[in-house]
């Protein structure tokens, strides 16, 4: 805790002070001094509700590796007096972590890369196209990231039922390839809107054609807002749970978020499992998660998000 | 709605003028289009006609029109959707009011620089790229009045006769789930705070430092209009995302105790789906949906009159 609070000009500890500091009248050290209190204040208060924040991990974590005696006799917050690692390898097994987590992967992998280009496709039609009335088409597609989901699931369900759809990997895939689309497409219209028109008036000078405009100038510059729209769309796709208790039945067909409902509604009592089985379920996402992490953590998604 | 009617007119007229560019513009439009339009933009329509008709669900049986019936069924003999209403604007302004502070203050905290910055960002975001249905999950287990660990850690502190069946009381469960959501939303609306905090000049900053302006003088002449467009982004999507809540409520009460804690999107779901009554679902989709437009117009408005400066 010594050499907690670092704030930014000020040289606080002793192995920075020692090298160049200039000499400077006496008034500037004192003001630096006092910031550094308001700096420690700040960082133990960030601390105590950082820690604050990690406590249902630890709780769940604890849980997961639990006997049901330890669960129903000792207090959450004791180590186990064994650890249950057979948790794991129960809930793998009664929550069919396997078959639902493949049914989510294959959707996630086809969905979030061919959602994404469909949206960048429509953007830049709307943002580097510039037909008239751009602006009606860009309303209609950003209206739809406004509107709750829920709203349409009634219909949507009477729509895939009439298409034989119903219960199916396609039946899926295609509303979630609709959902995803319209805030891509608002965030993409904002990156691609913002580049200059002299570097495709050069492109095309150079004879490229309008896909190659889009797919070798216009894609890459966005890079950073793909990425960051990738990251979010991932972990939107491999949570979503409202269409897909909707529209799938069977249970060879369950993603991963139905499966932990559906594992907490049958085996409410073994908790054990139950958190282990929640635990296993966030392991994809907080590996996307962790891959992107500087886009999110570090201020890098200032340029994706359009204010 | 006035969106939607205006489309067709408008396109027409775009295809009469100016031929080629909108001509150039289909392929690259038509992919997203075709599925925005079947499966988004059709299946909120048809739940507006929905909530004049009344279904069951069953493929072989029709659709028959009802009239105003379902709505009145809804405003006159339906007790739960007045609770849902309720529900579904007391959580968007809880929403405005606690995790939209509690965010802003942790992005202006963790903009400066310190010893374990990412450490810190890193914790409060995690818990937003969770499941909103594990979360339930997680938090239904702490809530547990026999095992759970906010009882047992109430008891061990000597605040046992705080101790509640948090999930089973009308009166406690809603805030209950909640607390949840404020723990699973605040990291990413701090994302958002963060990256506009970004695009804070800085020399003004500092500008205003050596004009002698104080801590909070700065805050709110240099650094809350700088986030003036962030803040409508973070309030919008916090609307959206409160109207949208279903996961946290299915996975923790599923409504109850005695419908107290159900929710619009929830409630709609319900009628449709487990009380096989379509109409009414859709009428209650459809009430949600003109609070969803009320909200989002205004800002639609904003943003596009932006883009022209």
């Amino acid at each position: 805790m010594t050499a907690a609070p670092a704030a930014p000009a000020a040289p606080a500890t002793p192995a920075a002070a020692i090298p160049a500091l200039p000499p400077t009248t006496a008034a500037v050290p004192r003001r630096r001094k006092r910031r550094d209190y308001v700096g420690i204040a700040l960082w133990i208060s960030l601390a105590i509700s950082s820690l604050l924040w990690a406590l249902p991990f630890v709780f769940m974590f604890l849980t997961s590796v639990k006997s049901k005696k330890d669960i129903s006799q000792r207090p959450t917050w004791y180590l186990p007096t064994e650890w249950m690692w057979s948790n794991y390898t129960d809930a793998i097994e009664t929550g069919n972590l396997w078959g639902t987590g493949t049914n989510s992967l294959i959707i996630s992998v086809i969905k979030v890369p061919l959602g994404l280009f469909l949206a960048a496709l429509a953007a830049y039609a709307i943002a580097r196209i510039r037909f008239k009335r751009y602006k009606l088409a860009l309303g209609l597609f950003a209206a739809g990231a406004m509107v709750p989901i829920q709203i349409g699931l009634g219909p949507l369900f009477s729509t895939m039922l009439s298409l034989n759809l119903l219960d199916t990997r396609w039946g899926l895939l295609l509303p979630y390839l609709a959902f995803g689309i319209p805030y891509q497409m608002f965030m993409l219209y904002g990156f691609f809107r913002a580049i200059p028109d002299e570097l495709e008036e050069s492109a095309q000078l150079d004879g490229a054609g309008r896909f190659r405009q889009f797919w070798q100038i216009c894609l890459p510059l966005a890079k950073p807002a793909l990425a960051a729209l990738f990251i979010l769309d991932f972990v939107a796709t491999w949570n979503e749970y409202a269409m897909a208790t909707t529209l799938l039945q069977s249970k060879t067909n369950w993603t991963i978020p139905v499966a932990v409902q559906g594992f907490s509604g049958q085996h409410s009592t073994s908790y054990g499992p139950l958190n282990a089985f929640i635990i296993m379920s966030a392991v994809p996402v907080l590996i996307v998660y962790l891959m992107f992490q500087r886009y999110f953590v570090q201020g890098a998604f200032a340029g994706a998000i359009k204010g | 709605m006035s969106v939607v009617a205006t489309a067709p007119p408008g396109q027409t007229r775009t295809r009469r003028r100016q031929p080629r560019r909108f001509a150039q513009a289909i392929p690259y439009l038509l992919p997203a289009a075709i599925l925005y339009g079947w499966f988004l933009l059709y299946p909120i329509i048809d739940s507006v006609r929905l909530s004049f008709q009344e279904w069951n669900g069953f493929r072989n049986s029709p659709r028959q029109w009802v009239g105003l019936d379902n709505y009145k069924r809804l405003f006159t003999a339906d007790p739960v959707f007045w609770k849902a209403a309720t529900n579904s604007l007391i959580w968007v302004v809880l929403s405005l009011a606690v995790p939209m502070i509690l965010s802003l203050l942790l992005a202006l905290a963790l903009n400066r620089k310190m010893r374990g910055r990412n450490l810190f960002r890193s914790i409060f975001y995690i818990p937003a790229v969770f499941a909103s249905i594990t979360v339930a999950a997680m938090w239904s287990w702490i809530y547990n009045p026999n095992f759970g660990a906010l009882n047992q850690t109430l008891e061990a502190i000597g605040l046992g006769s705080l101790k509640h069946s948090w999930l089973g009381e009308p009166k406690i469960a809603f805030y209950a789930i909640f607390v949840a959501s404020i723990w699973q939303g605040v990291g990413f609306n701090m994302v958002l705070f963060l990256a506009g905090l970004q695009q804070v000049p800085n020399d003004l900053v500092e500008a205003a430092k050596i004009d002698g302006a104080s801590a909070w003088q700065r805050f709110w002449v240099v650094v809350m209009p700088a986030l003036r467009p962030t803040t409508v982004v973070v309030i919008i999507l916090t609307i959206i995302n409160s109207l949208k809540v279903f996961d946290l409520i299915v996975g923790m009460t599923a409504g109850g105790p005695a419908q107290s804690s159900q929710v619009l999107a929830l409630w709609s779901y319900t009628q449709s789906f487990s009380n096989h009554t379509f109409g009414q679902g859709g009428a209650t989709a459809t009430v949600l949906l003109i609070m969803s437009l009320c909200l989002v117009v205004p800002y639609l408005a904003w943003s596009m009159k932006g883009d022209e400066k």
